[in-house]
């Protein structure tokens, strides 16, 4: 019998293939999309990536709405992004999508719930790792982005952690001793806010 | 003219139904050379995966393949642990090539996920485990340079989750140590993309398990006798010894059933062929019973009728079979991907392997498959008697 378990054991694990490059999703979709959309009935998931949507030139044009390159090994044109489109009953009532973002000791998985005007109603860590992980997580920070939206952070630029509208100035970084995960979670917040918009609002007025 | 050079024409006769059932027998031909190649790939590369791990025998502590495997599938904790002396003591026996100590650990980690998960850790020996498992390649840096540093490497899926590249720091669950990471392993298509390692007495320290290890990966000389060595390994308190022979042998009988389904498809291709080649050559028989009773009139046997026949049952299977084993050969990577498109799991290394026996068995066998399907109208045909023919319509 033990050695069944390690075959079938071994047997998964030498099967397993899985060359695509890594995605953002919820960890327990069910449970979470209920936590994040209490009043959702349901939700239907899709699979989109930069290559496929538009290329080299939907690439140039994420990149010139972010104000920043996409960089490292990791953030690439083939990325597929996950979009949870939320139900109530038959009507859409908002979506949810994650990006992955280098933060400074470890990835950040920064998940956004958006109502169907893709304004932010909800912001989750869903994977953080930090020495002050526990104030990034406190309630307090992720409130702070609660209500705002694409409009708010078209002028924000990343690379120098100016602009955006008066509501993201004000976002206040929990961690006082170091800015950096902080500056990463605004930048991941905006590029998940122009990857909603390439993903589904804009495909929504093209079918309209 | 001689009875080939007859049988040749009469196919050539009727070009549209020649191509038509060579076009048959080199498709049932293509299906029965890529399942054959299929059965001989699928196995070898799961052989030859199972093989790569590196390992002949791994001693667990008691318990462990359960633990592992919930480990890995479902986050458990609670692994057990064995001595380290007791571990060391087997490593330096005479018997031993190479052996490897490595300790996992699960730690909980409260900033994953809504209410925390399981990140699991492998401390290895930076002397030992490389050339246990020389197919770990690195895409960026190499091994640690020292067994007590705070120094970490990454699998390949590991590193693009937590988004590292060489340089980078890391801290590990519930602690402000800073790790570097100095290697990030190339894609490997095994459990080991997800691992993240460290250094096997730095594993110890941080995790508080000085001491104690989880996992003894060995090799033996290859003089050894490997049964009697395992039987030894028995005799030690609260281990579990997994031989990797017998996880292959499970394995294997496990993919045997699996054979099973795809020989038995290739049967049907057996029967597709023998029984479109019976179909052709039989209407091609009947169509000419009047020109076969004409031939026996001006003094053909009737065995050079069958002959005559059966030639060009021959004929159109042997060269249906080898266009078929072209085919199969020309597009087996095609095939491939679709093989890994549709299959959820799939070993790596090649999964279609066209050898000289499957083309030569393949060939064989399609003939003679079409030879049984052209025995009968053969014999219909040799049993045609001349003035029945002549008089019909």
């Amino acid at each position: 019998m033990k050695t069944k378990v390690w075959a079938f054991f071994l047997l998964f694990i030498v099967s397993c293939q899985g060359w695509a490059a890594v995605g953002c999703d919820l960890n327990d979709p069910d449970r979470d999309v209920k936590r994040l959309f209490p009043s959702s009935t349901g939700y239907k998931t899709a699979y989109q990536s930069i290559e496929k949507s538009g290329g080299q030139a939907l690439l140039k044009e994420v990149e010139a709405l972010l104000g920043d390159e996409f960089q490292g090994l990791y953030e690439t044109i083939d990325v597929p992004y996950t979009i949870y489109t939320i139900y109530k009953g038959s009507d859409i009532i908002g979506y949810i999508h994650g990006i992955n973002q280098k933060g400074v000791y470890g990835g950040l998985q920064v998940f956004l719930g958006v109502d169907h005007k893709g304004v932010i109603t909800r912001f989750y860590y869903q994977k953080l790792t930090s020495k002050k992980a526990a104030l990034m997580r406190e309630n307090d920070f992720a409130q702070q982005f609660i209500g705002l939206s694409w409009e708010d952070f078209k002028s924000y630029l990343p690379k120098t952690h100016e602009g955006g509208s008066e509501k993201v100035k004000q976002i206040k970084n929990p961690n006082v001793d170091d800015a950096a995960d902080f500056y990463s979670t605004l930048r991941a917040v905006k590029k998940n806010l122009i990857l909603m918009q390439v993903f589904v609002f804009e495909n929504k007025e093209r079918a309209q | 003219m001689n009875i080939f050079q007859v049988s040749s024409k009469n196919l050539l006769r009727r070009k549209l139904r020649t191509f038509f059932t060579v076009f048959g027998i080199m498709l049932s031909t293509w299906v029965l050379v890529t399942l054959l190649g299929f059965n001989k790939g699928y196995e070898q590369s799961l052989s030859n995966s199972i093989d790569g791990m590196g390992f002949q025998i791994v001693l667990t502590a008691k318990g462990c393949p359960y633990e592992a495997a919930t480990l890995m599938l479902k986050g458990g904790t609670g692994l057990r642990y064995m001595p380290e002396d007791l571990v060391r003591d087997v490593a330096s026996r005479p018997e031993v090539l190479q052996a490897t100590a490595m300790l996992m650990h699960a730690e909980f980690d409260p900033n994953k996920g809504e209410n925390g998960g399981t990140t699991v850790f492998l401390g290895v020996d930076p002397k030992t485990y490389p050339s246990m498992k020389p197919y770990l390649q690195f895409k960026q840096g190499a091994w640690f340079a020292d067994d007590a540093k705070d120094e970490i490497v990454l699998g390949y899926e590991a590193a693009e989750l937590e988004q590292r590249e060489v340089g980078d720091l890391m801290i590990l669950p519930g602690s402000e140590v800073e790790y570097k990471v100095v290697g990030i392993l190339s894609r490997t298509g095994t459990q080991d993309d997800g691992m993240i390692y460290l250094p096997l007495t730095a594993t110890q320290k941080v995790f508080k398990k000085e001491g104690e290890l989880t996992m003894l990966g060995i090799r033996l000389k290859p003089s050894v006798d490997q049964n009697a060595f395992e039987e030894s390994l028995y005799q030690l308190p609260d281990v579990q010894v997994v031989s990797m022979a017998q996880v292959k042998n499970t394995i294997m009988s496990l993919v045997s059933s699996a054979k099973a389904i795809v020989m038995s498809i290739a049967f049907i291709a057996f029967l597709i062929a023998m029984f479109g080649v019976l179909n052709t050559v039989l209407m091609s028989v009947f169509e000419r019973f009047q020109e076969i009773g004409i031939l026996k009139s001006m003094g053909a046997l009737p065995k050079d009728i069958f002959k005559m026949i059966l030639i060009e049952t021959t004929l159109l299977c042997a060269i249906g079979g080898l266009f078929g084993i072209v085919i199969a050969y020309g597009f087996s990577g095609l095939s491939e991907a679709a093989i890994r498109y549709f299959l959820p799991f799939a070993p790596t290394g090649s999964l279609i392997i066209i050898d000289t026996f499957i083309v030569v068995f393949s060939f064989i066998s399609i003939t003679l498959i079409g030879l049984i399907g052209g025995i009968y109208p053969a014999w219909r045909a040799s049993h045609i008697r001349p003035l029945d023919s002549i008089r019909s319509e």
